[in-house]
């Protein structure tokens, strides 16, 4: 019987190619549409760690000022970066599993055969644990011990792109380096490794939240014997003076991210009751004068708070649905349209003995042929379009170029979406043709 | 001959699911054609807005040193000194910031010295007295700063000057129903510091959004562990000396790293990245709506017309016009597009409102809503007309045969 329906809606088609074609054309556009507004949402609202949502935790303390909040837009937020004091302190504890303390240095590399003159690298510098917590994948080597933490150990570990263009691609691990002008040995080179967003650096400064992550990565407290004034994004209050990196360290400025990996609720508890009661007996000394607001996020929490979804992202794909709506909407009518027209065939068809349902169903496979060959071109305009989408964002330099890639899952619910939404919008017109009475198109015009 | 709108509403009323859809097209199309050109219109107004500085014969580059002990003071001397000898170099200063990028500082402005609670955010800036030559900023009340004015570089973070500029814009933020010449403000401290001339708005680097709110001070920079060269050069020659100038420093000075060179106008393009991104995505959709729904109007009225071959032949026979039979049916389509247009009204407002509250967009000008409806109108009747036609080719001598 399928096959009977099919080459009756072949046959349908090549009465109206015109319409047909329409028909055809306007489901193709209205999905590709979707499929690329969507795949830019979607890769923007993804969680790239979303496996170690549960255990991951940007650990934030309201050490602002007592009259205004750190964010004027949301005065509930505490600042979403720690004092020198309060993530020393926390960094301190046993209780997490793994711990990293994060700030962007300013730096130079120079000393490698591909690099002669000095050239400026905006390094992160972080703790051990990152490279574990985060699961970063390297080429060659690993991160550098705990040990190297302490000293700190002059080690360096490299970004894949950053050893292309230093060595070649060249297993470098072993070689030393001068980074501002000091000698590093270099124990780690990253594999291709680019989380989007970046989740575990949305505080500003660097290459945006969906750039590149920033790389070398030098143990955080290069920072503490360099006294280099952050390079990432800081937030002072009071009217205390911060001229030097001693006073910025004794300051209430905030400028350092603390990432701590708790397994189970028990341990995340016992952080939060040790981050409380730190709070308090500080509050003795005359610090932490707003309320109490000691906060654990989750990835997908600290993602949602900094906003990483822009405004535009979710208005285009609002735009996206209408406009698919407007070509569904043409679809039914066009699909009403051509089944009406066929009417008298379908009176004869009727008048033979095709049950109601039968004609329905021999409709719905028509509409259901349009979804798939509208859905199959609709596919390749969004390749297409998703392919200018990326070059309009490459020309302009934005920082989520990458954004805009191919997401396989995105493009799946985008398909599944148009091709049901098809089908329901052909729902109306093949039952509407199934009601009809055979009489009156048995007559004549 | 003198239309009866009679047969045309009772045609309509026979065939209401085609019509009653079309209508719904139209109306969708109408609320996102007039709200997407209200944004574009918003975007474009953005890119327009000028920048107040001279940004295509600008042309930046950081320097930075790698060790505590680097002499920032007299490495942007040397620096300034080797810029300001180039031929068609017209002014260079150094500064803490990069107009147009997000590098750069802001400060919290208080008007009196115990006011901690009311801070007017602004973004500001560190130059020499030849800063506002680089930038191509003019002072419009007031004086600049003098060469003894500006404070040697100092390995601290604060400003020492005593004196400022503040852009318009921010003089009329700080107060408005005075003149800001001559009255005291405080930074973080509670040291006053004069306002000692306004100058035109200009944008200096940007959180966000761009701000004509601007202050400068007269020092040298290198506090925050670098410092940014600005240099202005004779038109249309940014580009070449920017390559020279980088070649030579780069080499000039072993305990330094020169970079992120460009022209200011490479950053003004990425400023207006995203608007002119949403320019083309949004023009893109609402052209193609406006397509799907004119095939939609077209597919009606052409369904309409094979479906009524006979009637129309009657008509011809009974002595209607081709003119007649034209009509007949734009009229039809006026009746859709009418009815479309007037959902579409309600829509458009009520998407107009809820941007303006969801997304900060000003509310919609009924200028862009009533010419929207004048266009879609004229383009729904242009879709009809073609089908139109090919019923009036349908010959009287059809009404007497059968089918």
């Amino acid at each position: 019987m399928l096959g009977y329906y099919l080459r009756l809606a072949f046959k349908s088609f090549r009465r109206t190619p015109g319409l047909t074609a329409l028909m055809v054309g306007a489901i193709a556009f209205g999905i590709a549409a979707c499929i690329v507004t969507l795949t830019v949402y979607h890769t923007m609202s993804g969680n790239p760690i979303w496996w170690k949502n549960d255990v991951l935790y940007a650990v934030t303390m309201d050490s602002w000022g007592p009259r205004t909040p750190w964010s004027a837009e949301h005065p509930t937020l505490p600042p979403d970066q720690l004092t020198y004091q309060d993530a020393a302190y926390l960094y301190g504890s046993n209780i997490p599993r793994r711990k990293a303390l994060l700030v962007l240095m300013s730096g130079a590399l120079s000393g490698a055969p591909g690099q002669p003159i000095p050239r400026s690298v905006l390094t992160q510098a972080t703790t051990a644990d990152f490279f574990h917590m985060f699961e970063v994948p390297f080429e060659y080597g690993g991160p550098w011990s705990a040990a190297a933490d302490r000293g700190p150990e002059p080690v360096i570990v490299l970004s894949r792109r950053e050893n292309d263009k230093l060595f070649g691609g060249a297993d470098s691990v072993g070689r030393t380096i001068l980074w501002n002008n000091l000698s590093f040995r270099i124990v780690g080179v990253l594999d291709h490794w680019h989380p989007q967003p970046k989740f575990y650096n949305l505080t500003g400064g660097g290459d945006g939240n969906f750039g590149k992550p920033e790389a070398p990565f030098v143990p955080f407290r290069w920072d503490e014997v360099l006294h280099r004034w952050p390079a990432g994004s800081y937030d002072c209050w009071g009217s205390g003076q911060v001229d030097t990196y001693q006073e910025l360290i004794g300051s209430e400025c905030v400028w350092i991210t603390l990432w701590v990996e708790l397994s189970g609720t028990a341990q995340r508890d016992r952080f939060l009751d040790f981050m409380n009661a730190y709070w308090a007996q500080q509050r003795t000394q005359g610090r932490f004068q707003r309320p109490r607001n000691n906060h654990l996020w989750k990835v997908s929490q600290w993602l949602k708070i900094h906003d990483v979804i822009d405004s535009d992202s979710t208005l285009l794909m609002r735009l996206a649905f209408a406009f698919l709506a407007v070509c569904l909407i043409n679809t039914v009518g066009l699909l009403l349209a051509k089944f009406l027209r066929g009417a008298p065939v379908t009176g004869v068809r009727r008048a033979l003995g095709a049950s109601r349902r039968q004609i329905f169903a021999q409709h719905l496979v028509e509409v259901a042929l349009l979804a798939l060959v509208g859905s199959a071109l609709g596919l390749a305009l969004a390749v297409l379009g998703l392919k200018g989408v990326q070059a309009m964002y490459a020309a302009s330099g934005g920082d989520y170029g990458a954004a805009a890639h191919f997401d396989p899952r995105g493009v799946l619910w985008a398909l599944a979406l148009a091709g049901v939404s098809t089908l329901i919008a052909g729902l109306y017109p093949a039952w509407r043709i199934g009601r009809l009475s055979p009489a009156v198109y048995l007559k004549s015009q | 001959m003198q239309l009866n709108v009679r047969p045309v509403l009772s045609a309509l009323a026979r065939n209401r699911t085609g019509a009653i859809l079309v209508a719904l097209e139209i109306a969708i199309a109408l609320a996102v054609m007039v709200n997407a050109t209200w944004m574009v219109a918003q975007r474009l107004h953005d890119i327009r807005q000028p920048t107040g500085i001279d940004q295509r014969d600008i042309f930046e580059f950081a320097v930075a040193g790698f060790s505590t002990q680097f002499d920032y003071g007299s490495s942007q001397r040397e620096d300034l000194a080797y810029l300001r000898s180039l031929p068609g170099v017209i002014a260079a200063t150094a500064t803490s910031a990069i107009p147009l990028t997000a590098f750069g500082q802001g400060d919290g402005i208080r008007r009196r010295p115990s006011e901690l609670s009311h801070q007017f955010w602004v973004r500001s800036m560190q130059i020499d007295a030849e800063g506002l030559k680089t930038l191509g900023v003019h002072i419009v009340a007031g004086r600049n700063f003098t060469a003894t004015e500006v404070q040697p570089f100092s390995p601290h973070f604060s400003h020492l000057a005593s004196e400022v500029l503040v852009t318009q814009s921010f003089a009329r933020k700080l107060f408005p129903h005075g003149n800001a010449l001559g009255k005291s403000i405080y930074g973080s401290t509670d040291k006053p510091m004069t306002i000692i001339g306004i100058t035109s708005n200009f944008f200096g680097s940007v959180i966000d959004t761009p701000s004509y709110d601007g202050l400068l001070y007269p020092q040298e920079p290198g506090g925050y562990g670098d410092y940014i060269c600005l240099v202005r050069t004779q038109p249309g020659k940014a580009a070449a000396l920017m390559r020279t100038a980088e070649r030579h420093l780069a080499t000039a000075n072993p305990n330094r790293v020169i970079f992120d060179a460009h022209v200011l106008e490479y950053y003004k393009g990425q400023l207006d990245a995203q608007n002119r991104n949403m320019v083309i995505f949004l023009s893109t959709v609402t052209a193609l709506i406006l397509a799907v729904t004119c095939l939609g109007i077209f597919g009606l009225t052409a369904f309409n017309v094979s479906t009524r071959t006979k009637q129309i032949g009657t008509m011809r026979a009974v002595g209607a016009r081709r003119r007649d039979v034209v009509s007949y049916f734009l009229t039809e389509n006026a009746f859709v597009l009418f009815a479309g247009i007037l959902l579409g009204c309600i829509l458009a407002l009520g998407v107009g409102s809820w941007l303006s509250s969801a997304y900060a967009l000003p509310r919609l000008d009924p200028m862009y809503l009533a010419l929207g409806m004048v266009i879609l109108a004229a383009i729904g009747q242009l879709a009809a007309w073609h089908p139109a036609r090919r019923a009036a080719a349908v010959p009287p001598s059809v009404a007497t045969q059968t089918v």
